[in-house]
């Protein structure tokens, strides 16, 4: 099996806290980005970590309520959508699968979220 | 209160493009038209004096929105208003052509003090202005910078990047410090003079030309400053000739209520032009440009208007970020997180037990935090936050009552 169809394991389930994310390497998952995968209400979701306005992590954001804000310029996009939700980015963040099993969770990167 | 059919916007800023994301997320189905005197389509300005002028950044990627956007707004540039008749509800154009609107919203921004007229005198407001000026800005080249505030450090510094020779000029010994406190305020002026940047603590009497050159006569100061380009970043004069003519209060800015209603029903004004009488001063920040679009929306629309944000800055020098929550001044007691000597240090104002201002030298996540701290009117310890074990967010968290946005 590859990881396209298993995903890559990024942290034990519980192991990035609510309000909080951790970024996966480019050099891990191959993808032209880190990838940032948050915790937010007991929900998972993955975003490219660049911000589509500038140079910042997403990662080292505000997570709250669904949204990350930007820590440079406080854009802030929708976790589920990557849409953003006011200036000064126009950009949507491009959204990867999380997927949490047997006590884990798996990334797969390039992957979309099911609707 | 009729209903709001046809919203008119003076101005092309910011304020006014996020006063119509506002109005369209809050369900306003009407039309929306924006008259900009600008030439051009909407563009950010805090990019204007870091880097556009380094030559990374240009028109096209500072622009606040993309094409698609212009499909749900009646945007014209190139459309001054030349005056404004509130009781009829409409503007007249410099052409002698004339607009209507159920509601008038000014969003007209301020334009930059200047002390003198010579064509080496240089301000930043516009695209224009950073055009003009970058070309000077070359290695060698003799700059003096009037005013060492936020726009006058950060060109100071940019052109002390691109190699210039550079002089700063303010009367404040230490510029900032009502606003941040002592702490970060001393930390980020000695960066000029690591950065090679000559700082000069007096007040200009006077620029003039001599051939080639300028001088620029400092007080206390025997000798005049020769410099090749003058920037000053010496403030902003809120531009309320249109208020003003039509009659509506107009202290500082046009005077507005909590709902960013102007002493005209049918009239509002937002952004840097705008000065709130519930409010001490008035602000002339990027995000107060958001806020006070989203809460006039609300007025507008007949909503309940959002939570109340605490006031926020950014600026951006010598490769460092400041960012302010708040006003230091308003502080009695201040708490310093993290190591003033490392670099990256956070100040925090408490006044009766709440959290009221804070400002930062590269600690985002503090600033996030605060942001929320003082906008909520929490309760806080101060042990707690001087404390850099404690994880702000938590803080935040613990609250049983929380506000819902
Ligand atoms: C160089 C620079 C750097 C900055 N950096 C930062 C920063 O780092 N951090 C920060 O927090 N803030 C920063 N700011 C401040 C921030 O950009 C402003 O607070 C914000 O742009 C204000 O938006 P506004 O829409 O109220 O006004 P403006 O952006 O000034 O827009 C006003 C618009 O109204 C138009 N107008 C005026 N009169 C008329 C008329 N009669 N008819 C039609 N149109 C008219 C003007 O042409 C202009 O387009 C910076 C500002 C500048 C200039
Ligand atoms: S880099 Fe994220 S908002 Fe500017």
């Amino acid at each position: 099996m590859t990881t396209t169809e298993t995903g890559i394991k990024v942290a034990d389930a519980g192991g990035i806290e609510d309000g909080e994310a951790l970024v996966v390497d480019r050099d891990t998952t191959g993808h032209d980005d880190d990838i940032a995968v948050f915790h937010s209400d007991g929900a998972y979701y993955a975003l490219d970590d660049t911000c589509s306005h500038g140079s910042a992590s997403l990662a080292d954001g505000w997570i709250e309520d669904g949204e990350v804000e930007c820590p440079l310029h406080s854009a802030r996009f929708c976790l589920r959508t990557g849409e953003p939700q006011c200036m000064p980015a126009t950009l949507a963040a491009r959204r990867h699968k999380v997927e949490e099993r047997d006590g884990a969770l798996y990334l797969f990167p390039g992957q979309e979220p099911a609707a | 209160m009729s209903t709001v059919d046809r919203v008119l916007i003076v101005g092309g800023g910011l304020a006014a493009v996020s006063l119509a994301d506002a109005l369209r997320s809050g369900g306003h189905t009407g039309d929306i038209v924006i008259l900009s005197a600008e030439d051009h389509l909407p563009y950010d300005r805090p990019p204007l004096s870091k880097d556009v002028l380094l030559g990374r950044s240009g028109l096209e990627d500072i622009r606040l929105r993309p094409d698609e956007w212009y499909e749900r707004v009646d945007f014209r540039t190139d459309a001054r208003v030349a005056s404004l008749d509130p009781d009829a509800g409409r503007v007249t154009l410099a052409d002698g052509s004339e607009v209507t609107g159920d509601r008038i919203v000014l969003a007209t921004g301020g334009v930059p003090r200047t002390p003198g007229g010579d064509p080496a005198v240089h301000v930043l407001r516009v695209w224009e202005d950073a055009e003009r000026l970058r070309p000077r800005l070359v290695p060698g080249a003799r700059v003096a910078v009037v005013g060492a505030g936020l726009i006058g450090a950060e060109s100071a510094a940019v052109a002390a990047a691109l190699g210039c020779e550079v002089t700063l000029i303010d009367p404040t010994e230490i510029p900032l410090l009502p606003v941040v406190g002592p702490e970060i305020a001393t930390v980020l002026h000695a960066r000029h003079a690591e950065a090679g940047i000559r700082c000069l603590n007096g007040g200009v009497e006077s620029i003039e030309r001599d051939g080639e050159f300028l001088r620029v006569a400092v007080t206390g100061l025997d000798e005049p400053v020769t410099a090749d380009t003058v920037i000053a970043g010496i403030g902003i004069v809120p531009d309320t000739a249109l208020a003003e003519a039509a009659g509506l209060t107009v202290d500082n800015g046009v005077v507005v209520d909590a709902g960013y209603r102007t002493s005209h029903p049918s009239v509002y004004a937002i952004g840097d032009v705008a000065r709130r009488a519930d409010e001490p001063r008035r602000h002339e920040h990027w995000d107060h440009a958001r806020t006070s679009a989203e809460r006039a929306a609300a007025t507008l629309l007949g909503q309940d208007a959002p939570a109340q944000k605490a006031g926020w800055f950014w600026s951006d020098r010598h490769g460092s970020r400041l960012e302010g929550v708040g006003t230091m001044a308003d502080a009695e007691t201040r708490i310093v997180r993290g190591d003033a000597a490392d670099g990256a240090f956070t100040v925090f104002g408490v006044a009766q037990g709440r959290l009221v201002a804070a400002a930062a030298i590269d600690r985002p996540r503090d600033i996030q935090a605060a942001r929320r701290l003082v906008g909520r009117e929490l309760p806080v310890d101060a042990a707690a936050l001087a404390d850099p074990a404690t994880d702000l967010r938590k803080l935040l968290r613990a609250r049983p009552v929380r506000e819902e946005r």
